[in-house]
């Protein structure tokens, strides 16, 4: 049903900010819709913190581009939220992932080359 | 906390049913975190701050992909049946056209606003008193109980002649107050002032902007300058505003509709008073005052019938005039034609969705929801309606431009167009309406699919015997609104074709025809008159390749009035009302109507000792006489004039077209008396359109500063005579081809819907022995049933037709029982072949592959 046998990652770059920061931190390991949330907003420091309708889309989107699917793996019951979906990263969603980490690399390179970026501190 | 759950709840109805089904939960449960997390007033108002802008956010994102998803599948799902989509468009598309076609006629006429001050309260009083004069008029109009204001107005075509060129216009004759009273001054310079409608003060002129910016190159200069209408010299005081061409097409008015004399004129004059009704004053009120006034000043009048009887008539009324009644009587046989048409692709699709049971069981089955699945079909719905509806502007385009030839509205503000925002707006209701209506009808159809049932059993549910009678009870009355609206079709079809068949009397092929009034020229004598005609001809004559010309006062197919007069014979005996008309030698050679006994017209008859005359057959057989009343003397019956002599009988013709009948004639010799008014007709060799220029150009030659107008050839006004009754025949015959089709589509939804409810019953049949042939014929006399009952139905409405159709076409006549036959074979014919074709999966049937299915 996905689309990822016909899309290569080349076709799904550049990929949204949030979307990219999503694939992240699931190749860190599953997680729930709320706790994607709630890590990327204190990872960009509050920057990037969809509302739930934004965050569901994104996570739509990505389940049918095949970047992410559905977990059956539960964590222990007294953790588990019986109503809460998990998530894991794909090996298509690492490519696509890797795929854009690249291309933010040639861009870096290029600025670091015309405007002399300052070495990170 | 109850409460804003219930609220986001509800907001969360607006996302599309799939991602709400899909996310409903982890979104209230995010909510519900969120909402803990947000402490205090401040927080909370915050935190509804962000969420309404993640919906207003996601929401039409949500929706955009859905609707995309949705019409890939939709396309996808169609493209798979491409005939019956196709069938489905077709029809939609030409239902919802021609129903938007007609329907733009009924807005121009009928809805449209007028360009006129209080167009509601205008008012045409016909037959209205006849006054004296201005002083009388206006004396009349300030005291007038139930009328705000009134002018009155008179109608001619004249000759403009300026510096140079010449051409004819349409010339209204108003009192000084017409543009106060339509509530339109002039766009340049100034209407007329008070008092300047009697006469020696009347020399002025307002002109019409099309006028101006053609004949006059838009120059302002104009203002002041001296004009010439039929001779008579006027000063340009005002350019009206554009688009005013009020009364019927006027490019200039003038304020000299009480001095007779001013303007030199051929014909009768005809008064119209035009007026407001009072505020406050209602339509009846209105009526009752101007009946009692009308007794009053012309005791009796109010007792006349018809037309003569004074009436006092909205104005709108007036201008749609006899187009009025056809497009209404129109618009109601289309939109009835639209709703079967919506029916019956409704039908179609509900056996579509029975074809898809399996793949939506399967869905269900799966978790899609019944809204998930409606969403679906009104999807698909719509997107087969925004087709029809697309494809329909054409059709609609199409019938908008030939009402325009065929009943062209008095202003140029009525013209007939799609592109008008009530039009547009009625398309877009009727496709949604439509959209609706087949989405709809399938998805309730979805509320009784049993998923687990149907999937066990493989089998559709037992609660549809009702929607197939329902459907058989459909094609039935679809089967007899076809067969009348056939029949229709064919007495329409015969009748038109009976009037092209028509023996006129004359030939319209290779004749050109044009007119010239030498009213108010320099030709103002009936021997300059003459002279003008002779050399016309002469010059018409020599132009290479017109094999013969002449003229006549009035040409059949182009003037509606004549005078009219009785004739006394010497014997004593008179013959009924006659036209009279004014002819030239050459004239019935030129359009091919035959001098059966005596002569013709010749230059010679001009120093004849008598007046001289040509009757047509029909007076000589009125007469009594028949061909002996060649020699003999015709005086006209209430007139001193002298005696005529009859040198010779013409044909009869059918002078006003194929639809009218002929009449008694007879046509006085131009050499002895020479109207005012004359119609060149010359026969040519070759491209009779080519003709047009150079024969115009030829008697042009004559005299620059006579316009020479209606350069047409005789085709073309045979052509435009028919142009009426052509409408309506095509309209009667689109609509039987319309409806065959949908008969067609009905009677194949039908068939092929019960061939998939009983392909068990069929596959058991066939597996016990019975031939897929006979199974075939069986299912083939099921289907006929509806079909035969329908076709007795319908033979009886299409005797009732006849009536209906004789308002539309005088020529039409009543069904009769050939007609109904040959409809009802059509049909017939068509329906077999429909379910036959149905029924061709039958023979593809393996009963094994059925039974196994179990």
């Amino acid at each position: 049903m996905s689309r990822k046998d016909e899309l290569t990652a080349q076709d799904l770059l550049p990929l949204p900010a949030a979307m990219f920061h999503m694939l992240l931190l699931l190749s860190e390991g599953e997680r729930h819709g709320y706790a994607l949330k709630r890590e990327m907003a204190k990872r960009s420091g509050g920057r990037l913190n969809p509302g739930p309708g934004v965050l569901y889309g994104s996570i739509n989107k990505m389940l049918e581009h095949g970047l992410i699917e559905e977990s059956d793996e539960r964590p222990v019951s007294h953790l588990d939220d019986e109503r809460r979906r998990y998530y894991r990263i794909t090996p298509f969603g690492r490519r696509v992932a890797k795929a854009e980490a690249v291309r933010m690399r040639e861009l870096v390179e290029m600025a670091e080359a015309n405007l002399g970026l300052p070495e990170p501190a | 906390m109850a409460d804003p759950l219930k609220l986001y709840r509800f907001l969360l109805k607006f996302y599309p049913a799939r991602f709400r089904e899909e996310y409903g939960t982890p979104l209230e449960q995010q909510f519900r975190d969120e909402y803990g997390d947000a402490a205090g007033g401040l927080g909370r108002f915050a935190f509804w701050a962000r969420t309404l802008r993640d919906l207003a956010i996601s929401i039409p994102l949500e929706l955009l992909r859905e609707l995309r998803q949705d019409l890939s599948y939709s396309i996808r799902i169609y493209s798979r049946r491409p005939l019956v989509t196709i069938l489905a468009v077709t029809a939609l598309a030409l239902a919802i056209g021609a129903t938007t076609g007609v329907f733009s006629v009924v807005n121009a006429l009928l809805l449209r606003s007028l360009p006129f001050r209080a167009p509601e309260r205008m008012l045409q009083l016909r037959n209205a008193f006849v006054v004296s004069g201005s002083a009388e008029f206006h004396a009349w109009r300030s005291r007038s109980a139930y009328l705000e204001d009134a002018a009155v107005y008179d109608q001619a075509e004249m000759n403009l002649s300026g510096a140079s060129l010449a051409t004819r216009v349409k010339v209204t004759e108003t009192s000084y107050n017409f543009f106060s009273m339509v509530g339109s001054q002039p766009e340049i310079g100034r209407s007329f002032a008070q008092g300047e409608d009697v006469a020696g003060k009347n020399g002025v002129a307002v002109i019409g902007y099309g006028l101006w910016q053609q004949f006059f190159g838009g120059d302002p200069r104009v203002l002041g300058s001296t004009i010439h209408l039929n001779g008579t010299p006027l000063t340009v005081v005002g350019i009206a505003r554009p688009g005013l061409d009020y009364p019927a097409k006027t490019a200039m008015w003038t304020p000299t509709v009480f001095d007779h004399q001013r303007l030199p004129k051929n014909g009768a004059i005809f008064w119209e008073t035009v007026g407001h009704l009072k505020p406050g004053i209602t339509l009846a009120q209105g009526e009752s005052m101007f009946e009692a006034e009308a007794e009053q000043r012309l005791p009796g009048s109010m007792q006349q019938e018809g037309v003569n009887r004074p009436r006092l008539v909205p104005l709108r009324e007036q201008l749609a005039g006899p187009v009025r009644r056809a497009s209404l009587v129109l618009l109601g046989a289309v939109a009835f034609v639209l709703l079967i048409a919506c029916a019956n692709v409704a039908n179609l699709l509900l056996s579509r969705v029975t074809e898809r049971r399996k793949e939506l069981v399967l869905r269900t089955a799966l978790g899609a929801s019944r809204a998930r699945l409606v969403q679906q079909l009104i999807t698909e719905s719509v997107l087969l309606t925004c087709l029809s509806a697309a494809a329909g502007m054409l059709v609609a385009n199409w019938a908008a431009r030939l009402a325009t030839v065929a009943q062209p509205a008095q202003l140029t503000v009525q013209n007939y167009t799609i592109l008008d925002w009530h039009v547009l707006g009625f398309a877009l209701g009727l496709a949604a309406l439509t959209g609706f209506m087949f989405g709809v009808l399938p998805a309730s159809l979805i509320g009784r699919l049993q998923p687990t049932e149907e999937l066990v059993r493989g089998q559709p549910g037992n609660s549809r015997s009702r929607a197939r009678s329902l459907r058989s009870v459909l094609v039935v009355v679809q089967v007899s609104l076809t067969l009348v609206l056939l029949g229709g079709s064919i007495v329409m079809g015969r009748s038109f074709l009976r009037m092209l068949g028509t023996d006129l009397g004359y030939r319209t092929d290779h004749v050109v025809t044009m007119s010239v009034s030498l009213a108010g020229t320099r030709h103002g004598t009936a021997g300059l008159r003459r002279e003008y005609y002779r050399e016309a001809i002469e010059r018409l004559r020599k132009v290479p390749g017109v094999v013969a010309a002449g003229a006549i006062n009035s040409l059949p197919l182009a003037t509606a009035a004549f005078s009219a007069d009785h004739f006394r014979l010497d014997s004593g005996r008179v013959v009924e009302p006659s036209t009279v008309m004014v002819a030239t030698p050459g004239y019935f050679q030129a359009i091919g109507t035959s001098i059966l006994f005596g002569r013709d017209f010749t230059s010679a008859d001009r120093t004849a000792p008598e007046p001289v005359a040509i009757v047509n057959e029909e007076f000589a057989r009125l007469s009594g006489e028949d061909q002996a009343l060649v020699g003999k003397r015709v005086k006209a019956a209430w007139s001193e004039s002298k005696p005529v002599i009859i040198v010779g009988i013409a044909r009869s013709v059918h002078y006003n077209g194929p639809e009218h009948g002929v009449f008694p004639q007879l046509f006085l010799a131009a050499e002895q008396r020479s109207p005012s008014f004359m119609t060149f007709a010359a026969r040519v060799r070759g491209r009779t359109e080519a003709y047009l220029p150079i024969c115009r150009d030829a008697i042009q030659s004559v005299d620059r500063q006579v316009p020479v107008f209606n350069a047409k050839t005789l085709d073309d006004r045979l052509a435009e005579t028919l142009a009426r009754p052509r409408f309506y025949t095509t309209a009667v015959l689109f609509f039987g081809a319309l409806g065959l089709l949908l008969a067609v589509i009905g009677v194949y939804g039908v068939a092929s819907y019960s061939i998939i409810q009983r392909t068990h019953e069929l596959g058991v049949r066939i597996a016990i022995g019975a031939s897929a042939q006979r199974m075939r014929w069986m299912l083939l006399r099921q289907s006929l049933l509806p079909v035969a009952i329908g076709m007795a139905a319908g033979v009886a409405g299409a005797f009732g037709l006849g009536q209906f159709l004789q308002h539309l076409m005088d020529a039409a006549q009543g069904v009769d029982g050939l007609t109904s036959a040959i409809a009802a074979v059509v049909l017939a014919a068509i329906a077999t072949v429909a379910v036959w074709s149905a029924t061709q999966r039958i023979l593809r049937l393996d009963p094994m592959q059925v039974l196994r299915a179990e």
